[in-house]
């Protein structure tokens, strides 16, 4: 298990050498100068040209990108260009809430997803089947922006019952919870429909088996079998697909941050690219880079635990 | 703790929580955060609105943007050749740290704003400076090199806050980041860029300026400025409460905000922020003063106002409101009336012939000027509103958008035909210095207007002694410009703030556009 994780941790390295490269590129080829931002609107030809040599923006890309590498792996990812605070600490107050915000989309998208698939298995064909499916189908195909503004007006503005503006504190904080709600409801809402699919298509393939006829045949109830001896099985393909839709979950976030005023690596992610705030720019994108590595990474754990088989492997 | 406890604790803070957190704290929205709090290197409205409640300036303004009042200081003399202004400052002014405020904070303010190591992007605003001493505790003279009629205006301008030297030195480059410790109605608390900055109040304060009916202590405990850039959500959460205050509300929405039973809308009487397009008079097409002259008269401004504004704004025939400080109401009559027909026969006369898809031609030369423009709603409404209207008169308005982060570095360049802008002003003077003067080329006189008589007369009114002087001078320019057709004025914007009723109505102030200025009538209705 520790050998799959030093390997997996091994493989990252050059997946975050790669979005180094991509992602200063990437921002390179933006539009947007960063002497002038530095300098400010009113600001001559002559200080912009100065500051734009004090930046060593004057020095061919490959140098550029040698500077940026080598200050990377100091830790120094350079200091904001609109505040002028350490790229760093911008970060590090932004991913907090972002995490919060995953962790409560997922703590309750993906149990009701997975229940969801479940008992549409179970009840193949019915009417509960076909009515789950089609909520899913919803899920799956409603944009995040439109379930975020439904969500806002419902439970907002015409129940009046939850706020939609900002981050009342930590997670653990009875303003936080209320103020996470809504956020957390919109982006948990993308999730639910495909994991749902997932297990009702995984469970139906399991139901088939021999293990579970055997259960069957030893007369445990069918309770015991679905949970058991099906779901567990079942599960191996959805927490792939988790895995895989976590890159859409940080998407999703970027929006969701955006529209609810959150203030995650999401919206810090639109406001220096907007802004043409380089460092900050980059420091995002390499932050939601480790985030998706770190998230396949317990995946893959995960996906160990629940199935031996790929530990021996 | 017990159990039993615990619950009931967590149980008394929800229902904290769900009334409204602190019984005086408010949340006020705004758009979007400013880059920095110093008073001297950021221009940003986002940077005004919260440097008039954390700091206080030597003199401040009413909200008819006319009337000087004492702010800082109690009086000021200007000498006869209005080389030196002497200012006696209040004697019991304090820091928030608790710290006297002295006539060297005072001294040490100015000096910095005028460092050439600050680059302070609006030092003109100081005037020419020959010297700013402090003779005894209480007294000020600020000598200049040449008069400056507009000193004591621009003095009332948040980059005229009286800092802490202490601690600008302490902080360094963090200055105005990581706090800014002033002498304002409210102390900076915290700061989480582009998300929210608190403040609470300064506890003993009892300087405010004269016009306040409350001058002593401010009367809300904390104010939490929230950024929340989506204008959908600002205005849901105004309609539920959750900020109980904006000046940022689409213009689409006020109709439906006006009938809200839990909120008032409230307009200031002048609009001292004006959206224009400029025209680079030495490129070709706009260098004709016939295209210039049938552009002016070619835009329905009110209508712009009405359709696109919903009537929030003003329409603008004038460079400046007609309300500003040394407009001169003769001008009125001269301005361009709307007048397609005129403005036809002008091309017409001119030499400029419609093509086969309608768009003029004269000597090869197309009639399609391009313009450069800001991102957002309102450049997107005024430039394509202008676009179609023009179209009309058989001129293609050739629009680009940039980023405001590319479009300063953009409009610096000689690249395009028409820009669009748009500025805060306190006074004809402050407008006209800023834009008109051929030094200012190519930045911010970005139309290349290089006229002698405008130097000259600007330079007349700058060092004018007598308010009739400047405002003669001032006039001249202001015909001059106008006539010349150098911009195409679209509106001009007064202040809207949209508040809770649980608030006390405000008068809306126009200082740099900060309408809540120094927020000492912010209160909850008893």
């Amino acid at each position: 298990m520790i050998n799959a994780l030093v390997n997996r941790l091994l493989l990252s390295v050059p997946v975050l050498i790669g979005v180094v490269i991509f992602g200063f590129l990437l921002i390179k080829m933006a539009p947007g100068d960063p002497a002038q931002i530095m300098a400010g609107p009113t600001a001559t030809p002559e200080v912009v040209a100065q500051i734009r040599q004090q930046m060593g923006l004057d020095q061919p890309l490959l140098v550029q990108l040698g500077r940026y590498a080598e200050r990377l792996v100091q830790g120094d990812l350079g200091r904001s260009l609109i505040s002028n605070r350490p790229v760093v600490s911008e970060l590090a107050a932004a991913v907090g809430p972002t995490v919060e915000l995953m962790i409560a989309s997922l703590i309750w998208a993906v149990p009701l997803g997975i229940g969801m698939g479940t008992i549409a298995a179970v009840r193949r064909g019915s009417w509960v089947d076909r009515t789950i499916m089609a909520i899913s189908v919803a899920g799956v195909s409603l944009p995040i922006f439109f379930i975020a503004l439904v969500l806002m007006q419902f439970l907002g503005v015409t129940l009046q019952i939850l706020p939609f503006m900002g981050r009342g504190g930590p997670l653990w904080t009875v303003d936080g919870l209320r103020h996470i709600a809504i956020p957390a409801l919109s982006l948990g809402l993308i999730f639910v429909g495909p994991v749902a699919r997932m297990t009702r298509s995984s469970v139906l393939e399991v139901l088939r088996l021999d293990h579970v006829r055997t259960a069957r045949a030893k007369g445990l109830t069918e309770r015991r079998v679905i949970l058991r001896h099906a779901l567990r099985n079942a599960l191996i393909p959805v927490v792939t697909l988790i895995g895989l839709q976590a890159g859409y979950l940080l998407g999703g976030a970027v929006v969701t941050e955006t529209i609810f005023s959150y203030p995650g690596i999401g919206r810090l992610a639109v406001g220096a690219i907007l802004s043409s705030d380089f460092p900050l720019a980059q420091g995002t994108i390499l932050v939601l880079a480790l985030g998706f590595i770190l998230i396949n990474m317990i995946v893959d754990m995960l996906y160990a635990i629940l199935d031996p088989r790929a530990q021996k492997s | 703790m017990t159990t039993r406890k615990t619950l009931g604790l967590a149980a008394a803070a929800s229902l904290l929580a769900l009334s409204g957190a602190w019984a005086s704290e408010i949340n006020i929205a705004r758009e979007m955060d400013s880059n920095n709090y110093d008073p001297h290197k950021s221009t940003a409205l986002a940077a005004a609105e919260i440097l008039f409640m954390l700091g206080d300036t030597l003199v401040s303004i009413e909200p008819d943007m006319q009337t000087l009042a004492p702010g800082l200081a109690t009086s000021w003399e200007v000498s006869e050749d209005g080389l030196t202004y002497t200012f006696k400052l209040r004697d019991d002014v304090k820091f928030c740290d608790g710290r006297a405020m002295t006539a060297e904070d005072v001294v040490y303010s100015f000096n910095r704003w005028l460092d050439p190591a600050t680059a302070s992007p609006v030092k003109w605003r100081a005037g020419e400076v020959e010297s700013i001493t402090a003779p005894d505790a209480t007294t000020i003279v600020y000598k200049l090199k040449s008069p400056f009629s507009e000193l004591l205006y621009q003095l009332t301008q948040s980059f005229a806050t009286i800092i802490d030297r202490n601690q600008v030195e302490a902080l360094g480059a963090d200055f105005g980041i990581q706090g800014m410790n002033g002498t304002g109605p409210y102390c900076w608390e915290s700061w989480n860029p582009r998300d929210r900055l608190t403040m609470t109040k300064h506890a003993g304060y009892a300087w405010g300026p004269d016009f306040y009916e409350n001058k002593g202590e401010a009367q809300i405990d904390r104010l939490v400025w929230q950024v929340v850039p989506e204008e959908n959500t600002r205005t849901i959460a105004l309609m539920t409460d959750q900020t109980q205050i904006t000046q940022y509300v689409p213009y689409i929405a006020l109709e439906q905000l006006k009938v809200a039973p839990n909120l008032n809308v409230v307009q200031s009487e002048s609009a001292f922020w004006t959206y224009f397009i400029g025209f680079k008079v030495d490129h070709p097409t706009v260098a004709d003063p016939a295209v210039r002259r049938a552009i002016n008269l070619a835009l329905d401004q009110d209508a712009l106002a009405r359709d696109q504004f919903f009537g929030g704004v003003q329409g603008a025939q004038s460079y400046i409101s007609t309300a500003t400080k040394d407009w001169d109401p003769a001008l009125e009559a001269s301005l361009p009336p709307y007048d397609p027909a005129a403005a036809n026969a002008l091309l017409d006369e001119a030499g400029w012939v419609p093509g086969p898809d309608g768009i003029r031609v004269k000597d090869g030369v197309r009639l399609a000027p391009l313009g450069y423009f800001f991102t957002g709603s309102t450049w997107q409404k005024l430039s394509e509103y202008t676009q179609a209207e023009l179209r009309k008169i058989g001129v293609d308005l050739q629009v680009e958008i940039f980023d405001a982060t590319v479009a300063w570095g953009k409009m610096a360049t000689q690249e395009f035909d028409a820009f669009g802008m748009s500025y805060p002003y306190v006074s004809a003077g402050d407008a006209l210095n800023l834009y008109f003067p051929s030094a200012n080329i190519p930045t911010p006189n970005r139309m290349n207007w290089k006229d002698s008589e405008t130097d000259q007369w600007l330079a007349e009114g700058k060092s004018a002694l007598d308010d009739a002087t400047r405002a003669a001078a001032y006039g001249k320019v202001l015909a001059k410009v106008h006539d010349a057709n150098v911009w195409l004025p679209l509106i001009h914007e007064p202040r809207t703030v949209v508040s809770s009723t649980r608030l006390a109505p405000i008068v809306p102030h126009s200082n740099y556009g900060a309408a809540l200025y120094k927020g000492l009538d912010l209160k909850l209705v008893e």
